[in-house]
């Protein structure tokens, strides 16, 4: 007694033509270009021997423009569930050999399957986008294939983690699959997102531009800001993926994968001392600083081409799992503009829907001046800001290290904006604006009236400065819990961390906020 | 206008009649008459545009510009200076921070367009490369 043995050929022989995808000839080529197939992908994303496949054997049904005569091994998409260091992933791959890896029917519905599971699963989503688009064959059962992923897309919205990777075109409607999920890696080179491509643009309004210049990595990644890491190449936009979910809980009602320390090291950190300059118009480079806070000083920024004024980014502190939003004094003063408002809410809004504590450096001498942002809307986008910290549930942290001017102080997670502990450094500057300008303001009647207005404006500033520029009238108001040494940061950090991590704050129910966009 | 045939006294008159007050439609009963051309939309005066930024980045070009306005603190660098990519060109102070600019690619100092102490504006060019 035993299964027949026709069965089990059969079997092998179905897996076969499945595996060929769209032909052996096909899948050499790609590798010849030094491309992995949609299939490698996932064997490189998973731990070795996890990967489950899913609807290995599907095919597509359409019966119109000859296409009943064609067989599209998988539809043009590989799916399934593997394991990444030991946690469950649920992952789509699109297909290039087959059809282009257009998107029919049977394709979104395998994706959509997919999601489906994850969502009940409670594990993260990777896409792995390399497509030509909709299947013109299907029409608008392709179109509404895309309906029902982008509906996906939304429902799992801080349900579960969703990265996307861009390994070859992404074009038009297809762009906002991606563009709904939270992370987006892209290939530098072999891979294009847009809605408009140069030919439709051209067509369109007669603007001439080059692919480069609307549909490429870096400038999605330096100047769009619509894509979150840029990859060398696939095995880099996989080591990314596997990179960033080592920091993300599986889902909402789960902790971050935090790797608390049986024992914390609490000591003096004199290098951070020496970071500060001592001309206060010197900037202080925050990378810096994020790499003396974290461990081993692994960081892994987000958006690390685009509005380089903020720098946000996943790291541990003492084993804890944090998200790190800081101002770069080294680019622009550290302002906030349009561009580093929605970068920095953007992320402290993921931050707090799975869960991970936030801690803000704050150096920030205003919102960046200029007709081109007031007339950009510097107000609304700002505001984002504001908007995301306040409705922040987890722990926030806060470390003013030098200047915290006026209304982007409480941009960054003042303790008005309800953050846990906010720390001061001794050289911070808490006030409402900067000391010249209050002198003149102030004191404008002395300063015309006075026989060298300059010498006097410059005396009146300094008193000015000795009153407000420093901590301690902050402090002394109880705006802050106290003030540090720059040595102790790591220290207080961490155990600031440890005892805000049962933190619960209760918000009255609503369905959602509504965030100025 | 309309023809109206008037008889007074046995005295016919051919007479043209405007209805001034025009309660019911007149030509109701005729074929859908043509719409009304839609009244001109008004006009509102469009907001000025904003002057076109000078071309943001220096892609591709030995251009080095201003990443945002400013005062000019320093020239870091003289003409015919080779320079690496990474280096310090350039000191501009603004919002009471110095800001360093750095040459985004290797190239010999061949232009130097403002000096100390002048104001500069985002998107202008202060160095070019050769």
């Amino acid at each position: 007694m035993a299964i027949a043995p026709e069965l089990l050929a059969q079997l092998a022989e179905k897996r076969r033509i499945a595996l060929s995808a769209g032909g052996d000839d096909k899948l050499e080529a790609r590798r010849a270009k030094g491309l992995m197939n949609a299939r490698e992908r996932l064997l490189a994303l998973f731990d070795p021997n996890t990967f489950m496949e899913w609807g290995m054997h599907t095919d597509h049904d359409c019966h119109d423009f000859g296409m009943e005569k064609k067989s599209f091994p998988g539809d043009g998409v590989v799916t399934g569930v593997g394991y990444i260091n030991g946690r469950p992933v649920a992952a789509f791959s699109q297909d290039f050999t087959v059809g282009g890896g257009a998107v029919g029917r049977i394709h979104a519905k395998k994706i959509c399957d997919l999601m489906d599971y994850a969502t009940k699963s409670g594990m993260p989503v990777l896409g792995i986008n390399d497509s030509g688009g909709a299947r013109i064959q299907e029409g608008d059962d392709s179109l509404s294939g895309y309906g029902q992923v982008f509906f996906r897309n939304v429902l799992l919205s801080g349900v579960v983690p969703q990265v996307s990777i861009i390994a070859g075109p992404c074009a038009g409607g297809a762009a906002y699959s991606p563009a709904l999920t939270d992370f987006i890696i892209m290939t530098r080179n072999n891979a294009q997102m847009f809605i408009c491509g140069p030919e439709v643009i051209k067509a369109a309004t007669g603007e001439v531009v080059t692919m480069d210049q609307v549909g490429s990595a870096m400038v999605h990644a330096s100047v769009s800001g619509n894509i979150h890491f840029i990859a060398e190449d696939e095995t880099h936009a996989l080591a990314i993926a596997k990179k960033l979910f080592s920091f993300l809980p599986s889902n909402n009602v789960m902790d971050p994968p935090h790797r608390p320390t049986p024992s914390m090291v609490l000591e003096l950190d004199p290098g951070m001392n020496e970071l500060v300059p001592a001309d206060s118009k010197a900037p202080i480079d925050v990378q810096k600083v994020i790499a003396r806070l974290v461990d081993d000083g692994d960081f892994l920024e987000v958006h690390k081409e685009w509005a380089k004024n903020i720098v946000v980014g996943f790291a541990r502190i003492e084993g804890l799992v944090v998200g790190i939003i800081s101002n770069q004094p080294m680019v622009k003063a550290g302002t906030l503009d349009i561009d580093s408002s929605d970068k920095g809410a953007r992320f402290i809004r993921f931050c707090n829907v799975f869960n991970i504590p936030v801690v803000t450096l704050v150096d920030i001498p205003g919102f960046m001046p200029g007709a081109a942002q007031e007339r950009g809307g510097i107000i609304r986008h700002g505001a984002k800001m504001l908007f995301a910290y306040a409705s922040a549930t987890v722990p926030k942290i806060t470390i003013i290290m030098r200047k915290a001017y006026g209304g982007a102080y409480l941009a960054m997670c003042s303790s008005d904006m309800g953050a846990d502990v906010v720390y001061a450094w001794p050289c911070a500057e808490i006030a409402v604006m900067g000391a010249e300008g209050a002198a003149k303001i102030l004191f404008k009647r002395e300063i015309t009236a006075a026989a060298d207005p300059k010498a006097k404006e410059k005396e009146l500033a300094a008193d000015y400065r000795e009153k407000f520029a420093s901590p301690y009238t902050a402090a002394r108001k109880g705006m802050i819990t106290d003030v540090i040494e720059p040595a102790q940061t790591r220290s207080i950090v961490a155990l600031a961390l440890r005892n805000t991590l049962s933190k619960r704050e209760a918000r009255p129910p609503k369905k959602h906020g509504n965030i100025p966009l | 206008m309309k023809k109206l045939r008037v008889t007074v006294e046995g005295k016919v008159y051919d007479v043209l009649v405007e209805v001034l007050d025009e309660g019911a439609p007149v030509v109701a009963a005729r074929a859908p008459a043509p719409s009304a051309p839609p009244a001109a939309a008004p006009v509102y005066a469009a907001p000025a545009p904003m002057p076109v930024a000078a071309p943001r980045g220096p892609v591709g070009s030995g251009d080095i510009a201003c990443p945002l306005s400013g005062k000019l603190v320093t020239i870091d660098v003289a003409i015919g200076q080779l320079v690496e990519p990474g280096a310090q060109v350039a000191t501009i102070e603004a919002m009471k921070m110095n800001t360093y600019i750095f040459a985004h690619k290797a190239g010999t100092v061949s232009e130097i367009l403002a000096a100390a102490g002048d104001g500069v504006e985002e998107g202008s060019v202060l160095i070019r490369l050769a």
